[in-house]
């Protein structure tokens, strides 16, 4: 019995947020009094999930697939074309501007772009969340690479330590905590950008399963999609936190 | 987060840079000129000139300002939210770990599945305010937060021991001390929001930034979709700009 309070103390603690947003949606179907072509009823949905589960799956497999492989890739990508850059001065010069300028402009509306570049496939979806991901790696690799502890490069140096020792045994274990950061940022991204291109190019995927259903005033299946995404969103997000503070403990 | 020690450049690495910055237009400009990535990358001089052609001004001007507008005001929102947020959950530590867990269920969610939910809610005209008021308040309340947070324990315990009450000590250390890291989560914010702002378009907003590029997308209008989008970042990289002077005034008044 202890226990069981316990327990659901801390769901009330943890939850409340969550909980309030559940109960408010709740009560403004019902005090609205919609029907399922406008508002789809929680449980509607839940059922829809569980009557076809092989169209959630399908579709859930071909995004997840895009967002781990374009993550892979252009973290992949980012965090070589950090190394290159700290290795190579004048590389850095010229590529320091760019990021920032790419850096701080969203992302996301390049997306018709590629799709127009690279036509409407699996291909592109993948070309966007590596671009997407690509950013947040570099950016956070190459401030990492230079976040030494004081006097540490000096002391290589002066211990005749070569280039490759000291990014293979100071800057780079420097780097791994922001690296780690640039993966959290970059898996949240992963996921929409993933979302966007199959929403906007119609070819598979959650974002075109949601698309679809949408126009055809199926939202219950629309909705479903949505619950699967943000489940899926979670999952990625948990699992780099994880990696996140796994690191953290280790390095510290 | 801050970058402050890039403000020590040598002439030499801004020189690299504008040489970076050339080559990248050289590269586009020969690209398009060439058509070596077919017909869908236009020279950047076309571009160039499209935007400058008086004659698209009314339209990108309409566009513009419907989108900045829809920005501005959730923008505003999210930031009055995350604030808020950010402040009770201050007040009354109890709360905490419920907003935490809710904030960062909202940002896992991906903005593209809320826009039919605030379809429904709202109007096709307030969607794109309402997830640019999602992906703002979400980062202002982090960086709040962690503002709040970082005021000195030496100042707290001195103001306690002189009788202030919770609301004196958040007015007199807590919020100014905030101010650093809530200048950096405002200049954060802006592209978050802009982003929020263009999907929320693409839900079918009747005008604005976002409206143009999946039109032109769709109709092949390609020197017309490159051009929204450098506007996008134009608009983007202006106010981002202006928000890294209002950071660096106030790392310089308040740290």
């Amino acid at each position: 019995m202890n226990a069981i309070s316990r327990v659901s103390v801390g769901v009330v603690r943890n939850g409340w947020g969550i909980l309030l947003l559940l109960v408010a949606w709740q009560a403004w179907v019902v005090a609205m009094d919609f029907n399922s072509i406008v508002m789809p009823r929680p449980l509607g949905v839940l059922r829809d999930l569980m009557d076809a589960p092989d169209v959630y799956w399908k579709n859930a497999i071909y995004t997840i697939a895009a967002a781990v492989a374009g993550l892979v890739l252009g973290m992949a990508l980012g965090t070589g074309l950090a190394v290159v850059a700290w290795l190579s001065a004048v590389l850095e010069g010229l590529l320091t501007p760019l990021t920032v300028l790419f850096s701080s402009v969203p992302v996301v509306t390049i997306i018709p772009i590629v799709a127009r570049l690279l036509g409407y496939d699996f291909s592109t979806v993948l070309a966007i969340v590596v671009i997407i991901c690509f950013f947040p790696a570099f950016v956070f690799t190459t401030s990492g690479l230079r976040a030494l502890p004081a006097g540490s490069d000096d002391l290589f140096r002066v211990l005749g330590a070569r280039t490759a020792a000291r990014l293979l045994r100071l800057a780079l274990p420097a780097a791994v905590p922001n690296w780690t950061v640039a993966l959290r940022v970059a898996a949240g991204h992963a996921v929409l950008g993933a979302m966007v291109a199959e929403y906007l190019m119609g070819t598979a995927g959650l974002g075109f399963l949601f698309a679809e259903t949408k126009a055809d005033f199926n939202m219950e299946r629309a909705f479903g999609a949505t619950v699967v995404a943000i489940v899926v969103s979670i999952l990625f997000f948990v699992s780099a936190l994880a990696v996140e503070r796994w690191v953290k403990e280790r390095w510290n | 987060m801050s970058d402050g020690g890039a403000n020590k450049r040598a002439p030499g690495k801004t020189a690299l840079g504008i040489v970076g910055l050339a080559l990248f237009l050289c590269a586009w400009q020969v690209i398009g000129h060439f058509r070596l990535a077919g017909l869908t990358w236009p020279p950047f001089t076309e571009v160039i000139a499209l935007l400058a052609d008086p004659d698209r001004w009314p339209m990108l001007g309409r566009a513009l300002y419907a989108t900045v507008a829809a920005m501005a005001a959730g923008y505003l929102l999210g930031t009055a939210l995350g604030l808020g947020a950010a402040v009770g959950a201050h007040l009354f530590p109890i709360a905490r770990p419920g907003t935490d867990r809710l904030a960062a269920v909202v940002n896992s969610i991906p903005s593209i599945a809320l826009g039919p939910v605030f379809i429904v809610f709202l109007s096709r005209e307030s969607t794109a305010v309402a997830i640019a008021a999602a992906h703002a308040a979400f980062i202002i309340y982090v960086s709040a937060g962690s503002g709040l947070a970082a005021a000195s324990r030496g100042h707290r315990d001195l103001l306690t021991v002189l009788g202030a009450s919770r609301l004196m000590r958040l007015r007199h250390l807590d919020l100014p001390a905030s101010l650093p890291a809530l200048a950096t989560g405002l200049k954060l914010a802006v592209p978050a929001a802009l982003i929020g702002t263009i999907i929320g378009e693409w839900f079918g907003a009747p005008r604005g930034l976002g409206v143009l590029i999946v039109n032109a997308m769709q109709n092949f209008q390609i020197p017309l979709l490159w051009s929204v989008v450098v506007l996008i970042a134009a608009t983007s990289l202006a106010l981002y700009s202006a928000l890294t002077l209002l950071e660096r005034a106030c790392y310089a008044r308040f740290t």
